[in-house]
């Protein structure tokens, strides 16, 4: 694998510097399918899921961020069986450098989710 | 030629290597939190292929040391000589030393079995009272 090292990227028109784009891409993100046996659908940069129980599901990153808060995370759920008059979100319930763990909530208790979708951004280690 | 940052072999991995969804899971119970149901672990399929394939994952070693590293500071890992090629049942054990707390597979001394490696198939699909999940206890006779 060979590397580009340049300033800026540009498309002819507008030029943007490379570090806008190495920084401002996601660093992990995951998609998981959260009933009967829970397994990872697609990812980036995780080494594995971690069923805790009902709706809270653990994320590990093969390569770690570099600290436990300067990363910013967002989880949501995509599920079709939900009661749609229910009130339905995902919470990131704890982290640190290296995992976190999301909570699928639906009616204000953990349930599990069919299809829970987390991305992270910041600084890796 | 340098082995250059961990995150960058995991993203040409990913291109090259097919994922490869485990015929494990992992079963724990912290010991420090004898109220919390039985985990189950999921090896990432390309987690998986990245250590089957070698030359991408870093020494487990230094995930251990970078345990005790303060938060925030720099880390060994990411530019560790990676190791090579793992077959399924050694990535499992480097999963467990990584993803695991240190009580459960190193420092436990209590008799209950509170770690187990099995086929995806014995965990129950049905998850009625997951969150009263506990790791079957077997007796010898």
């Amino acid at each position: 694998m060979s590397t580009l090292n340049v300033a800026n990227i540009s498309d002819g028109t507008d030029s943007v510097p490379t570090g806008y784009v190495v920084k401002g891409s996601a660093k992990s993100w995951v998609n998981l399918y959260g009933k009967e046996t829970p397994y990872i659908v697609a990812s980036m940069n995780v080494s594995s899921l971690v069923d805790a129980g009902a709706g809270r599901y653990e994320i590990y990153l093969t390569s770690s961020m570099s600290s436990s808060n300067e990363y910013a995370i967002t989880a949501t759920k995509q599920d079709t069986t939900v009661n749609t008059d229910s009130t339905c979100f995902d919470v990131i319930n704890s982290r640190s450098a290296d995992a976190y763990q999301i909570i699928s909530i639906e009616d204000g208790v953990s349930a599990d989710s069919n299809n829970v979708n987390a991305v992270q951004m910041g600084e890796l280690a | 030629m340098t082995h250059g940052h961990l995150w960058d072999r995991l993203a040409e991995a990913k291109e090259r290597l097919d994922p490869v969804q485990s015929k494990y899971r992992i079963m724990f119970e912290n010991p420090d939190d004898l109220d919390a149901p039985a985990a189950i672990m999921c090896p990432d399929p390309n987690w998986m292929a990245c250590a089957l394939a070698g030359d991408i994952l870093p020494p487990i070693e230094t995930y251990q040391r970078d345990a005790l590293v303060p938060d925030g500071e720099p880390k060994e890992h990411p530019y560790a000589k990676p190791i090579g090629p793992m077959t399924e049942e050694e990535a499992i054990e480097y999963l467990i030393m990584k993803d695991c707390p240190t009580e459960v597979w190193r420092d436990y001394t209590g008799n209950r079995s509170i770690l187990k490696i099995v086929p995806v198939e014995a965990i129950p699909t049905n998850r009625s009272f997951r969150n009263a999940w506990k790791i079957k206890q077997e007796i010898a006779a």
